[in-house]
């Protein structure tokens, strides 16, 4: 028994960052606003990681399931609003984000996942900007005019408690799929797809020809990336401000970003997300303030700054600086 | 009446298309040569756009004469890039290059807007129009057309006829055994790199005598979604495979758009963009080496 939860000590620094970071956000004034922002950058690169990180396959098109997730929760809401489900219409709107992405997610992956490397990026480098043009183009949900259902949440729940959802209860949200994502990875980790993972992502030819089902666990990781990300869209998009526009949620900058917060942090790793999350935030929080409008500018060369030069991330150069001490098991 | 109009869309078609598969030759001789998929590629459209813009706006230069200009600045960027950036991700794990080429993109698009600021522009190149019954063609398409063939016809020749293109066709084919045979496989790289930009920052150029409007920092995305297309249809390594893939692209893209405007309550300009995306999809599916390959 032991042994089994010494498995899962790495998963003890992750919820502590995320819990200091809970108990500042609630303590001190005027500081939730960026202690949410953190916890969606830090959930982004935790779902992401599951597989950019632990596959080595890039998806260029990773904002389309958040977009999906975040109309999954729009379509509840919109749709369920004269039935008497209450609160259920929420859950009901989690399950749809889930279940919309998952679909998404398969139906990619049937044709992407054949694919290796280069042509697998290819291949998802349309995905958000195809699916947007889709709902635009056949006006599928409302098309471009997108949906807006602020009336109808505010029918469900009440002005008050509508408002507290968006203000705090979503950001809550986000942090719990962030927890979660990290035990999935964590789960992942100790378990053989983590390790068919690994070998795949070292050597994929290699990993075949030792009898590993490639495709299969391709196809898990991606399916639970994915679901994440419609988790995360559905709550923090949809929960906190109440409409969904096409061109808003398949906007290829927050793959990009979420490329940047696993590369950060160290691709792969069950840390990197938070420790890439946390950089990348606050770095873009106080720019936003001192240098309105430049972030991008200074995060492409530190990009490239740290594939040339720092492939392994933070975490990964962390890892290697603490071997062989006491902190070492609390590390992955 | 239909069919007239489609007529004429399908030489409108086949008019960009030559200037599609003029902007998709930089991207599938990178990849030929270096085995690096540039996702950046778009952006570097985008610079060439630009570079059209400056000297028509600010210098009264015609569009044909930013054709040497943007290809010498679109060398200079490509050298730059392969030194700093490239040359040492060769080795690398694929995610390497794919990342550090879409950082590079992003760069370049944040540098121009910086610059020049997120507004769309265009300008107003006056040089007559050409009426062919069914279509009329403004004279600028059809010099972007001429100039897209020309171009292609002289990478042709420096690829059969000098030491360099046959240095480059033969690290395609196998870079070891070039280097064996004494090719310098390394300045081969930075040389084919530099062409590449060179070519892309060109067709940027040609694009924009096309469509003179709607040029701003982020005008790139959806061209490097259609150059994918494009490559994949010509098979990603080959230059010419990508040449006549984008004839194939610009009579598909006017087809469908033809198609799709038929039918009532759709946007067929979404549904074409749409549609191309599921075309890249299918032929990655049936044939990822390209259509127009050999088997």
């Amino acid at each position: 028994m032991k042994t089994q939860i010494k498995k899962y000590y790495p998963l003890l620094p992750v919820y502590a960052a995320y819990l200091i970071l809970f108990i500042i956000g609630k303590n001190m004034t005027g500081m939730w606003q960026l202690v949410a922002m953190l916890l969606f950058y830090c959930a982004l690169g935790q779902a992401f990681n599951i597989f950019l990180g632990m596959t080595g396959y890039v998806d260029f098109g990773y904002v389309a399931f958040m977009g999906v997730g975040t109309y999954g929760m729009a379509l509840s809401i919109s749709r369920l609003a004269d039935t008497q489900m209450g609160i259920w219409i929420i859950a009901m709107g989690f399950l749809l984000a889930i279940l919309m992405s998952g679909l998404l997610s398969v139906a990619v992956g049937a044709v992407a996942l054949r694919l290796r490397g280069a042509y697998f990026a290819i291949a998802t480098i349309g995905v958000n900007e195809g699916f947007r043009f889709l709902i635009e183009g056949a006006r599928i949900w409302n098309g471009s005019e997108g949906i807006i259902f602020t009336a109808q949440l505010n029918k469900i729940l009440g002005r008050e408690a509508a408002s507290a959802l968006s203000t705090f209860w979503a950001d809550v949200m986000v942090l719990i799929i962030a927890a979660l994502a990290a035990l999935v990875t964590m789960v992942y980790m100790r378990s053989k797809i983590g390790y068919a993972l690994t070998a795949l992502r070292e050597d994929e030819d290699a990993a075949k020809v030792m009898g590993i089902n490639v495709t299969k666990f391709k196809i898990i990781a991606f399916i639970t990336s994915a679901g994440f990300a419609g988790l995360v869209g559905a709550s923090a998009w949809a929960l906190k401000t109440p409409y969904v526009f096409p061109p808003e949620v398949f906007e290829i900058h927050y793959t990009v970003e979420g490329i940047i917060i696993v590369l950060l942090g160290g691709a792969g790793t069950l840390l990197g997300p938070v420790a890439g999350g946390l950089i990348y935030g606050i770095s873009k929080y106080y720019l936003a303030i001192f240098l309105p409008g430049f972030q991008l500018l200074i995060f492409a060369p530190i990009i490239i700054i740290i594939i040339v030069m720092f492939p392994e991330g933070v975490v990964g150069m962390l890892k290697v600086r603490l071997n062989n001490t006491i902190f070492e098991r609390f590390i992955i | 009446m239909v069919s007239e109009q489609l007529i004429g869309n399908l030489i409108q078609g086949l008019v960009l298309g030559t200037v599609y598969g003029m902007a998709t030759m930089g991207l599938s001789l990178i990849f030929g040569v270096l085995k690096v998929v540039n996702v950046g590629h778009g952006a570097f459209i985008m610079v060439g756009a630009f570079v059209t813009l400056m000297l028509f706006n600010a210098l009264g230069l015609s569009p044909i004469l930013a054709v040497p200009v943007a290809f010498i600045i679109g060398m200079g960027l490509g050298l730059v890039f392969y030194y700093t950036t490239i040359k040492r991700l060769i080795k690398a794990p694929e995610l390497a290059t794919l990342l550090a080429t879409f950082a590079i993109g992003v760069l370049l698009e944040e540098l121009i807007k910086l610059i020049f600021g997120s507004e769309f522009r265009g300008y107003n190149w006056v040089v007559g129009k050409l009426n062919l019954g069914v279509t009329v063609l403004p004279m600028s398409k059809l010099y972007a057309c001429i100039g897209s063939v020309l171009i292609a016809v002289l990478l042709y020749l420096w690829f059969n006829k000098t030491r360099a293109g046959s240095a480059m066709r033969s690290v395609v084919e196998d870079s070891e055994g070039a280097r064996v045979c004494g090719v310098n496989v390394g300045s081969t790289y930075a040389l084919s790199f530099a062409l590449g930009i060179g070519l892309t920052l060109t067709s940027g150029v040609l694009l924009t005598m096309f469509i003179p409007v709607g040029i701003n920092p982020y005008m790139g995305g959806g061209y490097t979604l259609k150059a994918f297309v494009i490559a994949v249809l010509g098979g990603l390594a080959s230059p010419y495979g990508a040449f006549f893939g984008g004839l194939v692209f610009g009579l598909i893209e006017n087809g469908s758009y033809t198609v799709f405007a038929l039918i009532p309550g759709v946007e067929p300009f979404a549904l074409t963009r749409f549609f191309s995306f599921v075309m890249l999809l299918i032929i990655l599916l049936l044939r990822p080496t390209g259509l127009l390959t050999k088997k």
